[in-house]
């Protein structure tokens, strides 16, 4: 049997396409997919509105900072061992507290001091190591998804006080998520220890103004129910302070559902459809939709650009799930001189 | 025709997927015990095999040893308190990191790098005594904690104190467990936890109790009488157990309140059994170290006075900082007495 994670497999893959197509003369949505492919290449710098990273509530110490979340890929440090590259990351597991709403705070634990943790991005093949440090009290832990030996699985407990490190080599390339996997799960995941573990094709992906956004849930009261909702970590943050994307610039949004005891939410874009590109495992999107369904852990990359300037909500359509924090919106703005152009998103 | 040319294609194709596989060195299917050889991890628990077989000296993992472990390095180098500033850089990816993150010179380190690793190591002698009773005991201390709140009739409070000696600290002790020849006590704890949950009011809730706790106590009478008695190894023990109350007091307290009740309860358990260990050393500490048996007494006393009731109270009545600064307080006390008994096993 092939193997499917094989490097170089992807060439591959789209070589039998483009002659699948050549062959079935080119469906409506193959030549979609190649035009698209064409535009987003032939552009080669991304454009970023300026935005200010406005702390969440005047409390001096907020683990949450959404801004910072949004745009923030952590590529870990690289070195050279053996001639293959290596991405180390180090996470740290505290306490801390966050403030909820003016009225509510709420105790998490963080990594690095954050929530969610950092969002690790790798290439495929690349050797990735994850050094973990434990200062939270309990026993806890890092469990990847990916595909890695038993041993780097991250369900043995690490001790308060001691750290363990994970090593496993980047595979396969989609968008993927980190958390403690210590019992009861649904309780060390709620409240903090997650994260986005991005891995990245051997051929990057055309240039976008690339997005992380992970919906969570607290339980506040220990009763297995989520009292609020959030984006990033903190409820209502977008809403209060819109995203801002341009005009026509490609968006591309690497979308993590991550809330416990609500067994499925939806993410719902409004006034536009995005191309779906499941579990970020294929180059191609498999369809286009302005909802779509996430079970716990799952998770996708979106694309789309928006047409009119103007502000625009998302959320998930399970409303009163929306309601209680976990919604936002995209501030659409339209292209101007303004416009900050930074080199595309790529691996150092 | 066209047939001819799909199957060329097709082994083309196969043909560049075992090259292409060949070359990324990623494991196929058949041969999966690659990944598993490559890993460090593996490989270097062969060394370390191999080392002990020359009888070499055992190494540290810098990255999970207990403090008193540390101290052989803190003997060696005569460098003050170098066991907490050791543990305070971590993680370290390699030994050499001790180097770059500046906690000792590179001379210093050509002088421990053989005792140093990253990598898992099988604690042994008095250093694997102590993670045993450590872990032991902060069982013990969640099933104490556990007892008061059902005594209360709180069992919806006591079920995360039953369980968490099962889910994050039973997995880590149960090969030790068959090392010692103590029977599994894995089922006895989820049993007991299935009963509250379900029917905390069965009468039968109480035996399950009683040989929940009796199971704990048998794991830690698995460690020689003497062992136990001994002050530098029980003081060890209290260290790893206030230590863990440290962090689990912070991680209660939000904005001058506490709001999380377990992590309240959870350090209530460990000090309340840190004390009663300490208890049992006392006339020995008094009669051989009587200066830090009077500072530990003394912060021991001041410290349990935090935690007044298993059911939180209103108003914390220490902060974080000042816990902070009793187990600091009581730690320092201890590696005076931890570092002459060691010394002395050594010689």
């Amino acid at each position: 049997m092939p193997n499917n994670f094989a490097l170089g497999q992807e060439n591959l893959w789209s070589r039998r396409q483009l002659l699948k197509l050549g062959l079935a003369g080119a469906g409506v949505t193959g030549a979609t997919a190649l035009l698209h492919m064409l535009n987003a290449q032939s552009k080669s710098i991304v454009k970023i509105p300026p935005m200010e990273a406005i702390a969440p509530t005047n409390a001096p110490k907020n683990a949450a900072n959404p801004m910072q979340v949004l745009r923030n890929f952590d590529y870990g440090t690289v070195k050279k061992e053996n001639g293959r590259t290596i991405r180390e990351f180090r996470l740290t597991a505290g306490t801390s507290i966050i403030q909820l709403n003016s009225a509510v705070s709420y105790n998490i634990w963080d990594l690095n001091g954050r929530i969610p943790g950092p969002t690790l991005r790798a290439k495929q093949g690349d050797r990735v190591r994850v050094l973990f440090y434990n200062q939270a009290g309990h026993s806890h832990s890092l469990h990847f998804h990916g595909v890695h030996p038993a041993e780097m699985d991250g369900v043995r407990p690490v001790s308060n006080g001691s750290a363990a490190i994970y090593e496993f080599d980047a595979e396969p390339y989609g968008v993927h998520l980190y958390h403690c996997h210590i019992e009861p799960v649904t309780r060390h995941i709620a409240k903090g220890l997650y994260g986005m573990f991005i891995i990245d094709p051997p051929k990057p992906r055309p240039p976008a103004d690339e997005i992380a956004l992970i919906m969570a849930g607290y339980d506040i009261n220990d009763d297995n129910r989520n009292e609020f909702y959030a984006f990033n970590g903190q409820p209502h943050y977008y809403m209060d302070n819109p995203i801002r994307i341009y005009q026509n610039q490609l968006i591309r949004l690497y979308v993590l559902n991550i809330i416990e005891f609500d067994p499925a939410v939806t993410f719902h874009l409004h006034a536009n459809f995005f191309n779906v590109y499941p579990t970020g495992m294929t180059l191609t999107p498999t369809h286009k939709a302005d909802v779509i369904t996430m079970g716990v852990a799952e998770r996708h990359i979106l694309e789309f650009s928006f047409r009119y300037p103007g502000k625009y909500m998302f959320h998930p359509h399970q409303d009163a799930i929306a309601e209680n924090g976990c919604m936002g919106q995209f501030e659409v703005v339209a292209d101007s001189k303004n416009a900050i152009s930074t080199p595309k998103n790529s691996l150092q | 025709m066209i047939k001819v040319r799909y199957i060329f294609l097709a082994v083309a194709a196969c043909a560049i997927v075992s090259l292409s596989s060949c070359n990324a060195g990623t494991p196929t299917a058949e041969n999966t015990g690659t990944p598993v050889a490559n890993s460090p991890q593996a490989s270097e628990a062969v060394s370390n095999n191999s080392h002990s077989g020359h009888g070499s000296k055992n190494q540290i993992n810098i990255n999970t040893a207990i403090l008193s472990e540390l101290d052989k390095f803190e003997a060696k180098l005569a460098i003050p308190a170098l066991s907490n500033k050791i543990q305070a850089n971590r993680p370290y990816a390699s030994p050499e990191e001790l180097v770059s993150k500046k906690v000792i010179t590179q001379e210093q380190f050509n002088q421990i790098k053989d005792m140093v690793t990253v990598q898992e190591v099988a604690l042994t002698g008095e250093a694997k005594d102590v993670d045993y009773m450590s872990k032991l005991g902060l069982m013990k201390g969640h099933l104490i904690v556990a007892k008061e709140l059902l005594d209360q009739n709180q069992p919806k409070q006591a079920e995360p104190h039953i369980g968490h000696p099962v889910e994050e600290i039973y997995v880590d002790v149960e090969d030790q467990l068959n090392e010692r020849k103590v029977k599994e006590f894995k089922t006895t704890l989820v049993t007991l936890q299935d009963l509250v949950k379900s029917n905390p009011k069965a009468a039968k809730l109480k035996t399950d109790f009683a040989s929940s706790m009796q199971a704990v106590d048998g794991a830690i009478a698995a460690l020689p009488e003497a062992q136990r008695s001994k002050t530098g190894f029980v003081l060890q023990v209290i260290n790893e157990l206030l230590d863990s109350a440290n962090s689990e007091y912070g991680a209660a307290i939000a904005n001058g309140k506490i709001s999380a009740a377990i992590e309240y309860q959870d350090s209530r358990g460990f000090v309340t059994y840190a004390n009663q260990l300490y208890k049992g050393i006392s006339s020995q500490m008094a009669k051989d170290f009587p200066e830090a048996h009077k500072s530990i007494e003394t912060s021991m006393a001041e410290l349990v006075k935090t935690w007044p009731t298993a059911i939180p109270p209103a108003a914390p009545v220490k902060t974080p900082n000042d816990v902070t600064k009793l187990i600091k307080t009581i730690e320092q006390n201890s590696q005076t007495v931890i570092d002459k008994s060691s010394t002395q096993a050594q010689r």
